[in-house]
């Protein structure tokens, strides 16, 4: 059997606002459950506002759920122990996802040093082995982020994620606002980098053609529910849920 | 496949400390250059007269009262018989040595406060800022009045004052701007990478607000001058034999008709310092926020 480095179990996501008369109630994860083995992608893929974010987020620890249990790597999850550097995650906005005021170097290292401590620069030769595996020049390391291209940045936040040799990797809408040949890089270079390392992946998406790329499997979410759960190759093939079908049509 | 990235030129270490040379160069335009000057002048003046005796001594009476300017008194004698240069270039350095000592505290707490409430957003932010709030209710006259009254007036007074007259709208802002900081991408990064609060706080907080900060900074120091300035008129500040500006001033009034010069030298360096100070705040702010517009007006 294979093992399940990241399991969802019934798990539901409720945010309140207001009180009184104004309360409102949004269930972003209704009785979610899934999971993700070792060496797999999980593509999770839905509209705006289908809760895809809100399963990352949880997924990543950084949200408590309303109820249900996280699994990783079968113990209950408790962020704050022993974690560290296990999960990583890759997010959208090329522009946002670096410290500016920080060299590229220093932003790659920063994960390992926080896992095994050490200061920013004592990881360079970790940061330069990085640099090769993700495909750019040793000499970006000294460099700040506003001097890279957004296909560059995806990289070295690729590179900051996997320094750690994490077990499980979230990507959130990782490649959507990058160009298409950039995207295609940077989708091969995924790939390339889970068959070396074997991480677990949730390669969180609205871009079908991108999530079938690189997913081993899709979970299709709308209005906080999986409807469908599906091999990709089974799922582009015979989509069986309503909505499956109306979301590949209008591909 | 990935394929090959180009390789990025490395800038050699000259061409940095070019970049770096040039940078420092174009930091304040030709305006605000002169006001650092004029600032600089006046802190060079004040601390000469004090190691050096420049201008006389502050308190010994030297002359008739309220001689008007002459080549022995520049700026004529007050109602004592003192030579007003070196009590003014006194009163310029107990000014801007109280100012800028109040500020640095300023900035210390309110960038704390306004960072921690930045990045923790919620109820914690909602606290801080309902403190500053009630901070800001108080008209700043009152508030330092308030002060003066409670740790006896002084030196001590006026540099509370200050601090309480300027921490809620630099904790204010300072917290704006960590809150926009604290939802981009990297420092959830540094959060699940699990980096240190303390960590996150100062590496990648603190370093992307510190612009604000000197921005702040600059603009609480004129206030500074203002809050001195009005505490030691109102007699709640700087007391004699002491000197600073806001002293002077108000000594000058009770002669005014009779010995203008006494109100108007000190008068006229403290809207010169203000002056200076805010030219180079907008300096800054243009240059360190450069998406902040000029106001219309």
């Amino acid at each position: 059997m294979i093992e399940n480095v990241l399991e969802l179990d019934q798990v539901s996501t409720v945010f309140r606002s207001g009180w009184g008369r104004g309360r409102r109630e949004l269930t972003a994860m209704d009785d979610i459950t899934l999971s993700v083995p070792a060496g797999e992608t999980l593509g999770l893929v839905g509209e705006s506002g289908s809760g895809k974010t809100t399963t990352g987020s949880v997924a990543l620890g950084l949200r408590r759920p309303t109820s249900g249990t996280v699994r990783f790597l079968g113990r209950p999850f408790d962020r704050r122990r022993g974690t560290a550097g296990q999960i990583q995650a890759v997010f959208q906005n090329p522009n946002w996802s670096l410290n500016p005021r920080l060299t590229v170097g220093a932003s790659i290292a920063e994960p390992l040093s926080a896992a095994e401590g050490g200061s920013l620069s004592s990881h360079e030769d970790a940061v330069l082995t990085m640099l090769d595996e993700v495909g750019l020049h040793r000499s970006v390391a000294e460099r700040h982020p506003h001097e890279l291209s957004g296909g560059q940045r995806q990289r070295v936040a690729v590179a900051r994620a996997l320094i750690t040799r994490p077990r499980f990797i979230v990507f959130d809408e990782a490649v959507s606002a990058l160009d298409v040949s950039v995207q295609a890089q940077v989708l091969n270079l995924i790939k390339d980098l889970q068959a070396q390392n074997g991480f677990a992946a949730l390669f969180i998406s609205h871009d079908l053609g991108a999530v079938r790329y690189v997913s081993h499997r899709i979970a299709v979410m709308r209005l906080g529910e999986i409807v469908e759960l599906a091999e990709t190759e089974r799922f582009y093939d015979a989509p069986e849920h309503d909505y499956s079908r109306r979301l590949l049509e209008g591909m | 496949m990935t394929g090959t990235v180009a390789p990025i030129p490395r800038a050699t270490a000259a061409q940095a400390a070019r970049r770096g040379l040039r940078r420092a160069a174009t930091t304040l335009d030709p305006l605000a250059t002169v006001a650092a000057c004029v600032l600089l002048a006046m802190f060079a003046a004040t601390i000469l007269a004090r190691l050096v005796g420049l201008g006389g001594s502050p308190t010994e009476i030297v002359g008739t009262r309220l001689a008007a300017p002459s080549l022995a008194f520049p700026l004529g004698t007050d109602s004592l018989g003192r030579s007003l240069v070196p009590r003014l270039l006194e009163g310029i350095g107990t000014t801007l040595l109280l100012s800028v000592i109040a500020v640095a505290i300023t900035a210390v707490l309110a960038s704390t406060a306004g960072i921690v409430a930045g990045y923790r957003g919620g109820r914690v932010n909602g606290t801080i800022m309902r403190v500053g709030d009630m901070l800001y209710a108080f008209p700043s006259i009152i508030l330092a009045i308030l002060v003066a009254a409670v740790v006896g007036p002084g030196q001590v007074a006026a540099l509370a004052s200050i601090v309480l007259v300027t921490v809620p709208l630099m904790t204010r802002l300072v917290a704006v701007s960590s809150r926009a900081v604290a939802d981009r991408d990297f420092v959830a990064a540094a959060v699940i990478s699990g980096v240190s609060t303390p960590r996150i706080l100062v590496r990648h907080i603190l370093r992307n607000v510190a612009g604000t900060i000197a921005v702040q900074g600059t603009y609480a120091l004129s206030i500074a001058i203002l809050v001195e300035g009005g505490l030691s008129f109102l007699g709640y500040g700087v007391q004699l034999p002491g000197s600073s500006l806001g002293l002077l001033i108000k000594e000058g009034t009770t002669y005014m008709v009779k010995a203008p010069w006494l109100i108007v030298a000190p008068g006229v360096v403290l809207v010169i310092a203000i002056l200076c100070i805010n030219v180079i705040g907008d300096s800054l702010r243009d240059r360190l926020e450069p998406r902040e517009t000029r106001s219309l007006v």
